[in-house]
């Protein structure tokens, strides 16, 4: 799948979303989309998925099954999940869905409304629609948001096995959930500008992750008292 | 894309939007109906009811079209494998239920309208008319859904105004600048529409085309 010089912008004489773009992607590349809010990453992935035409340039070669995980998932709707994912298994032509629900741990939610489920559990719904039919481009937004701690480190092992099938598999990623797969490629975007880099911010050995629990409110205050300290720190969880 | 319709008839029918259509439709149907109207009317009764049952249908065909959240409509259109075929799908489910509420009102007409059955010709052309009418129906709810006029009050206001101009312009010597609703009942009454069908069709015909073609156009332009 190829990128050639592609721009976005949602109307005429707006500034551009995405500028430029150029990139490559070859079967089995696994790739983690970072940029802060608003830079453009949920823009970029609708290109790749074919959801928003490029105002310039060309996105040639995109695989014939895609499969898109939106950040938030539509639950307005009036179905339970067995009644939702059986629909969309028609959809793709008899798509084998139920082994994707039982490892994402949908298994005793199946039978619950699409509108009573918790964020994280409508994430995962997001999840296996994307995932059933076998696609060639697996596009993820905001994968890890919500999810459950088992689920968190099932998805990386999942986007693995299906690159090793040949997919292509995208992430925007605030929370590095993909950083221990081998030859991650890492894409960021700033001020629309796509750049490729060999990697985020590399833990060294002796560094240490640690997870803190404070009051929303305090959050930028914590923060920014750290980062004073001149330690890395980043918001992984999005406030409740 | 058959799935998808289905998926999407599905949904307005559990989440009971299909009611609002459905029970405008039989209010209208009983008031209408209410007393049998006298021999040698037939075909101008049934004509009346498919004008009088096109802005019910294009509030169906609108309803059915916005029952989907709009990620949603992301996701199936990358689930069939592209934005012309979710397009597709959803015209051909809001087509599937115009013709089910167009075809109670056939039914209700010839059942409760008319004091005689019509000839068949006249059947044939009034029935016509009422697949016409819910062609008719769905150009004009989709035209009017949310993925085109995100604005609820603009979109239920061009429904509206657009019933009433396609009335006003097909009562006119105009009624070919639209699908001519005016006309159609007019030549019912006169005791001509089977031989003015073949042009009172093609209008119509060439009209609802258009209005889907510009409703594809508009949803494939993103």
């Amino acid at each position: 799948m190829q990128l050639t010089r592609v721009s976005f912008r949602y109307r005429k004489r707006d500034r551009l979303v995405i500028s430029h773009a150029d990139a490559r992607l070859s079967a089995g590349n696994v790739i983690e989309l970072t940029g802060a809010n608003g830079a453009g990453k949920s823009t970029l992935l609708r290109l790749l998925a074919g959801l928003a035409r490029p105002t310039s340039g060309v996105i040639a070669d995109r695989p014939a099954v895609v499969g898109f995980a939106p950040d938030r998932f539509p639950t307005a709707q009036p179905f339970t999940v067995t009644t939702y994912l059986r629909h969309m298994s028609r959809v793709r032509g008899g798509a084998r869905w139920e082994p994707w629900a039982e490892r994402l741990g949908l298994g005793p939610l199946l039978d619950t409304a699409l509108r009573d489920l918790s964020k994280g559990s409508a994430h995962k719904v997001g999840l296996v629609q994307a995932l059933m039919a076998e696609p060639g481009l697996l596009i993820l937004d905001e994968p890890f948001a919500g999810l459950d701690a088992g689920t968190r480190e099932t998805l990386p092992l999942i986007a693995a096995e299906l690159a090793q099938r040949g997919a292509i598999v995208i992430a925007s990623d605030h929370q590095s959930g993909l950083r221990d797969l081998p030859a991650l490629r890492h894409w960021a975007l700033r001020d629309g500008h796509l750049e490729e880099s060999a990697s985020p911010a590399p833990e060294t050995a002796g560094q240490v992750t640690v997870a803190v629990t404070l009051p929303a409110g305090d959050l930028p205050r914590f923060l920014a008292g750290v980062r004073d300290e001149g330690y890395l720190a980043r918001e992984i969880e999005e406030s409740h | 894309m058959i799935a998808l319709a289905v998926f999407r008839l599905a949904a307005y029918v559990r989440s009971h939007r299909v009611y609002q259509a459905l029970l405008l439709a039989l209010a209208m149907l009983a008031i209408v109906y209410g007393s049998r109207a006298p021999k040698g009317v037939e075909t101008a009764v049934l004509a009346d009811g498919a004008v009088l049952i096109v802005p019910i249908l294009a509030w169906a065909a609108r309803s059915l079209l916005d029952t989907e959240p709009d990620r949603q409509r992301e996701l199936s259109a990358i689930q069939a494998g592209g934005r012309g075929r979710e397009v597709a799908a959803g015209l051909l489910a809001a087509f599937a239920a115009c013709a089910v509420l167009s075809a109670l009102a056939l039914a209700w007409a010839l059942l409760l309208g008319v004091s005689a059955s019509p000839p068949p010709a006249a059947l044939g052309a009034a029935a016509l008319l009422y697949v016409l009418a819910a062609l008719t129906g769905t150009a004009l709810g989709a035209l009017t859904s949310r993925a085109v006029l995100p604005s609820p009050a603009v979109s239920i206001m061009a429904l509206l105004l657009g019933f009433m101009a396609m009335l006003l312009i097909s009562a006119s010597s105009l009624y070919w600048l639209t699908v001519p609703l005016i006309t159609w009942m007019k030549a019912a009454d006169a005791g001509d529409l089977l031989t003015r069908l073949p042009e009172l069709a093609a209008i119509s015909l060439a009209w609802c085309t258009a209005g889907l073609a510009a409703y594809v156009h508009l949803r494939r332009r993103t």
